[in-house]
């Protein structure tokens, strides 16, 4: 809960300020005619105290000693001029004055009070912003991080299918020249040269798999259907479930890093069904609706545990990190049977053109 | 340059797989590598200036596209032919490159037992192909001829539509808005397409309609 205490805490500035000031003058004046007008007998000096604290919470200290003096002089004169049986007028002057003093340390009390909660409040409200900003500074980091291992994993696999795999073509050729030179030469050892070169063309093959490891979503705009497409057979070839990937109608992701990340979404959320949903069948969907793209991870598994702990299983934290990442919805729920998890990204504003220009800018496109 | 020799064009931006494949290639004795290019505007230029019979072209170049280069040697210079070698798999980029005017397509993991097959073979006027890659071809054409001519006829004018666009490289929701009807409408005419046309998926949807788009059928 928060409470806003700049409201009932500060100092009021200008008419509010002003009209703190005429209100418990009056009041004072008041009580004070009433003093005056009313039997000694009766004492009215407690009542007092509610304008003099009003003035001291809001006003200052200052102001309160002016109201409490100004009110012990009515409270006085309002005496003096009654007709009370004083044996002295230094009796009427010492009730003054044991008045001021009462007055006095209500006054210096309730500033002490008023300074120790506006301290604290002023603590409490400088480590909430502290803590607001460690709490922004952390999401940027786990964002921070999701971008950088993807990018890293591309690069990695662009760097292992297109420079690794370059090189390694390079050398299969310069082996294969030498196995033909030795052969020429009617040399024996040029079955083992060629057996080399089959070596380094299995070294490719191993790259090529690394490389589809690494960074499984091609970079056109038709790559994540087909890397779904293709998880989901690899899946079922894998461990035994039926899994199926649905997407009725093409659906296009211009960004590599939009891409990407629903591919781990449906990846994590495939895996967690295998793993802990003891799912028999996996459905990934891709869908266009009106709100946006849909992605969605059906399963006929156990479901998920009633209460999923709030920072259990990093698979789930960094799910739901990756659809904020992209700026999509996320959800996972129990269905009827088994587990619902759905991300939706929002559709992109300049929508129409973004599909076509991602294929013109890819030679490799389809 | 030695006359009667098979004249060669090497266009990769990789130094080691270019100076490699040129000592395979000469070690052939009807074949020599005349010239070497590490990107399109070079290759273009060498072959305004040097009689060439054969470029042999990396997919995937610095800041150009192969696949373009291609097409652009195919209209400047119609009697040099090409052959694609690539780190991409045939499956998915060899239809591609024959289509753009290619004569062979060679995976590069597979460049030293191919290679040269695959320059015998365009040389002499074929397909420089994979067996796989040819029975691939041999099977979309004889699947193309079952359905009744073009399939793409028995689209309606709807889908047909849905197609064109689709093939243009637009989604399911630009095609949506670009007719002015509801996505879920969009789904329902590219299941029907799907159906006719008897693809698997929106993946071959979306490959089957960009390859009708251009090849300019309409």
């Amino acid at each position: 809960m928060r409470v806003n205490p700049t409201r009932l805490m500060t100092w009021p500035e200008g008419r509010s300020r002003q009209s703190v000031v005429l209100i418990s003058s009056a009041i004072v004046a008041l009580i004070g005619l009433r003093d005056y007008l009313l039997s000694w007998q009766i004492s009215l000096s407690v009542i007092y105290v509610y304008p003099i604290a009003i003035a001291a919470w809001y006003i200052g200290p200052r102001f309160a000693y002016l109201l409490s003096i100004s009110s012990v002089v009515l409270f006085t004169a309002g005496d003096l001029a009654s007709d009370i049986p004083y044996s002295s007028w230094l009796i009427a002057v010492w009730n003054g004055v044991v008045r001021l003093v009462f007055y006095a340390v209500l006054i210096h009390m309730l500033d002490y009070i008023r300074s120790l909660t506006l301290g604290l409040e002023a603590r409490v409200l400088e480590r909430t912003s502290d803590l607001r900003k460690e709490i922004v500074e952390r999401e940027r980091l786990e964002r921070e991080l999701l971008e950088v291992g993807g990018r890293e994993r591309r690069r990695l696999g662009y760097d292992l299918h297109d420079g690794l795999g370059q090189h390694l073509t390079g050398t299969a050729l310069a082996v294969q020249v030498l196995s033909q030179k030795l052969a020429r030469r009617g040399a024996p050892e040029a079955a083992e040269a060629a057996k080399a070169v089959d070596l380094i063309e299995d070294g490719i093959a191993l790259s090529r798999k690394l490389a589809k490891g690494l960074q499984p979503v091609e970079m056109h705009a038709g790559g994540l259907m087909q890397a779904l497409q293709e998880f989901a057979a690899a899946t079922t070839d894998l461990f035994k479930v039926a899994c199926r990937f649905e997407c009725e109608a093409p659906i296009l992701f211009a960004d590599a890093s939009t891409a990407d990340h629903l591919y781990h979404i449906a990846r994590e959320a495939t895996g967690n069904a295998i793993k802990h949903g003891r799912a028999r069948n996996v459905t990934i969907s891709l869908d266009a609706r009106d709100e946006g793209s849909l992605l969605t991870v059906r399963d006929d598994g156990i479901g998920i545990p009633v209460s999923v702990p709030k920072n259990g299983g990093m698979g789930l934290t960094i799910m739901a990190q990756r659809a904020k990442l992209i700026g999509a919805s996320f959800d996972i729920r129990a269905a009827e049977a088994g587990t619902l998890v759905s991300c939706c990204l929002p559709q992109p504003s300049p929508g129409v053109e973004s599909g076509y220009a991602a294929r013109k800018q890819d030679p490799h496109y389809a | 340059m030695p006359d009667g020799k098979f004249k060669i064009l090497l266009v990769d931006d990789h130094p080691l797989v270019r100076e490699w494949l040129a000592s395979l290639i000469n070690q052939q004795p009807d074949l020599v590598v005349c010239g070497e290019a590490d990107s399109a505007p070079e290759a273009l230029g060498y072959l305004n200036s040097q009689a060439t019979d054969l470029a042999i072209i990396d997919l995937s170049l610095k800041e150009s596209s192969g696949l373009e280069l291609i097409k652009t040697i195919r209209s400047t210079h119609p009697a040099v032919a090409v052959i694609v070698l690539s780190m991409h798999d045939e499956k998915h980029y060899a239809e591609r490159a024959i289509r753009a005017g290619a004569r062979g397509y060679v995976m590069k993991r597979e460049t030293t037992k191919k290679i040269i097959a695959a320059i015998q073979q365009v040389r002499s006027g074929k397909l420089g192909v994979s067996d796989e890659v040819a029975a691939l071809f041999a099977e979309r054409f004889v699947d193309n001829r079952r359905r009744s001519g073009t399939p793409v006829e028995e689209l309606s004018d709807r889908e047909l539509e849905v197609f064109r666009l689709l093939g243009q490289g637009l989604d399911t929701r630009s095609v949506a808005n670009c007719l002015h009807i509801s996505i879920k409408t969009v789904q329902a005419y590219c299941a029907r397409i799907k159906d006719k046309l008897n693809l698997a998926n929106a993946t071959e949807l979306l490959r089957e309609a960009i390859r009708w788009s251009e090849s300019g059928a309409f």
